[in-house]
């Protein structure tokens, strides 16, 4: 199977620092990987390259078979690549309902082509449906800013839900949620999973043994493990950087 | 936004420029000249809030676009024997061109680097006014005479005072309604989310760079505009209005009026213009008063006059 997504050497130096170094990663259609590590080992540097938000001093990444290392980010998102910040990043002055339409319309333009041709009220049944999906339908005309701060990360969600990504990648989606803001949050991720191959960033080890399929280790800019929940908690190597074993 | 707003919005953009319309046959003379004035210097205002209030860009260079689209007018009319539509049409073309030129610059600008390059580019362009002055005259400028449109078998002077205010009041309602438009279309959205988080929505799949340049063309179009029909009806062209006052007013009159709101540049360009024309009737130092105004409106109402208006009671307006 072509893997959806491929990083080949992928490296990133800052300075001094080697944040990530030379890491192969695989990604096939449809699993949901989470992607673990002490702070600092560089996960959210990886992520960046994979997003375009970084350009990679090394290697390259591919994405369905596809080289995508030279793209910009608003072109991977073209593509299909979606990506949650791990600071919750939301329009906070515009309403619920245009913060969902701004990514709402970007999907329609991949048929669309140009604005013209922009179908405004299929734009509206894509914000209506994808706000029905996580739950917000209700909060549609409120300003973004005056959500709770759970809602607010579920609305970023949405905004990158109605882009009908193929890979969606979340950066901690759960940190500085409650316990059953973190309940509903992994059932909207099970939720995407159904649509969309889910690159998980998190900390939380129960959350990563509900959700993942397989769980990706980093330490040090570099993969130190790879493999199911259990195998992962069970490696000695992991223990000692990791789950302060 | 409330559900069916949409109609109710139009309404009360058409209400306001039909009370614009009546209040011609009001007015004494001197109110009649005032607005008539007011009214293309709120077209020049409306087209730098496209910039400052939807995008969330700070130019101190804008005087260059209205000063393009004056020069454009102004030039072709007085050397080259243009007529009033193809002198209007060049110097609309003329503020979009300087526009085009000053966004190719700062394409990957924004904030402080944004606002002092306009304001280094405006300032050339005000210098060469001042160098070319067999040309434009310089500061003196020139006066252009016998204006007047031909429509429908009619010959309307622009100095008339009808035909004055008329034409104000169609070039202001064409950019009011442009504005409008333009911030409630869906590239409207685009360029209100990179105003609010360009990172964001680089993420959401736009060229934020490219939604920047797109504002700044509309914003130097329809300041253009404002400049030409500022030459037409008031038959002059001079360096002052390439000077820095006037990239300054503009910003004054939207944060005054409200930034980010449809008819915030109106009702900050009519207030400011008479606090100046009172003012000046009781000291030279006018703009002194120009100053405490606007260090009262940053100290009680930072969101101008409209913006407070819509935070209080009107939350639907656009």
């Amino acid at each position: 199977m072509t893997p959806l997504l491929e990083t080949r050497g992928l490296s990133k130096r800052f300075g001094g620092l080697e944040a990530v170094s030379s890491v192969d990663l695989r990604l096939d259609p449809g699993e949901v990987r989470a992607l673990i590590g002490p702070n600092g080992a560089g996960k959210t540097t990886l992520v960046g390259l994979i997003s375009g938000r970084l350009r990679p001093t090394a290697g390259e990444v591919r994405f369905g078979g596809r080289d995508i290392t030279r793209l910009r980010p608003w072109e991977r998102v073209a593509l299909g690549i979606g990506y949650t910040f791990q600071v919750t990043s939301v329009y906070r002055k515009l309403s619920v309902h245009d913060n969902v339409a701004v990514a709402a319309q970007r999907g329609q333009l991949r048929t669309a082509r140009d604005w013209i041709a922009l179908d405004r009220e299929a734009v509206a049944a894509d914000v209506a449906a994808t706000l029905a999906r996580v739950g917000l339908a209700g909060r549609s005309s409120q300003r973004a800013g005056t959500l709770a701060y759970g809602h607010q990360r579920i609305l970023e969600m949405a905004m990158v839900l109605a882009l009908g990504p193929e890979l969606l990648i979340l950066d901690e989606p759960t940190q500085g949620l409650a316990g059953d803001e973190i309940e509903a949050l992994c059932r909207l991720v099970r939720d995407m999973a159904g649509t969309a191959t889910i690159l998980l960033i998190e900390h939380n080890m129960a959350v990563v043994h509900d959700l993942a399929s397989r769980v990706t280790v980093m330490d040090q800019g570099r993969i130190i493990a790879e493999g199911t929940p259990r195998e992962i908690e069970a490696n000695p190597e992991v223990q000692r950087v990791y789950l302060g074993g | 936004m409330t559900k069916g707003s949409r109609t109710g919005v139009l309404a009360l953009h058409v209400a306001a420029l039909a009370l614009l319309a009546g209040a011609q046959f009001l007015l004494p003379a001197f109110h009649h000249g005032m607005l008539a004035r007011i009214m293309v210097l709120a077209a020049y205002a409306v087209g730098y809030n496209v910039l400052l209030g939807y995008t969330g860009l700070m130019s101190l260079g804008h005087a260059m676009f209205f000063a393009a689209g004056m020069y454009g007018t102004g030039l072709t009319i007085h050397h080259l024997g243009f007529g009033v539509g193809a002198g209007f049409v060049t110097g609309a073309v003329s503020g979009l061109a300087a526009a085009a030129l000053v966004g190719l610059i700062t394409l990957r600008t924004t904030g402080p680097a944004f606002l002092i390059v306009t304001l280094m580019l405006a300032q050339a362009f005000y210098l060469a006014t001042l160098y070319f002055n067999t040309l434009t005259g310089g500061d003196q400028g020139f006066i252009l005479t016998g204006l007047r449109v031909d429509l429908a078998g009619l010959r309307l002077p622009l100095t008339q005072p009808a035909v004055k205010y008329n034409v104000a009041l169609a070039v202001f309602a064409a950019c009011l309604l442009a504005s409008l438009w333009i911030t409630r279309s869906p590239v409207g959205r685009v360029l209100a989310a990179v105003r609010e988080n360009e990172e964001r929505t680089r993420l959401l799949g736009y060229d934020t760079a490219r939604y920047r340049l797109l504002a700044i063309l509309v914003s130097g179009l329809l300041s253009g505009v404002a400049g030409s029909a500022y030459t037409l009806l008031f038959s002059y062209v001079g360096s002052t209005f390439a000077g820095i006052l006037y990239s300054i007013y503009p910003l004054l009159w939207t944060l005054l009026g409200g930034a980010g709101t449809v008819l915030g540049p109106l009702v900050g360009t009519l207030l400011m213009t008479y606090i100046v024309d009172i003012a000046s009737d009781f000291t030279t130092g006018y703009l002194f008063v120009v100053g405490a105004a606007l260090v009262v409106m940053i100290l009680w109402a930072p969101a101008g006059i409209v913006g407070g208006i819509r935070a209080r009671w009107v939350a639907w307006l656009p």
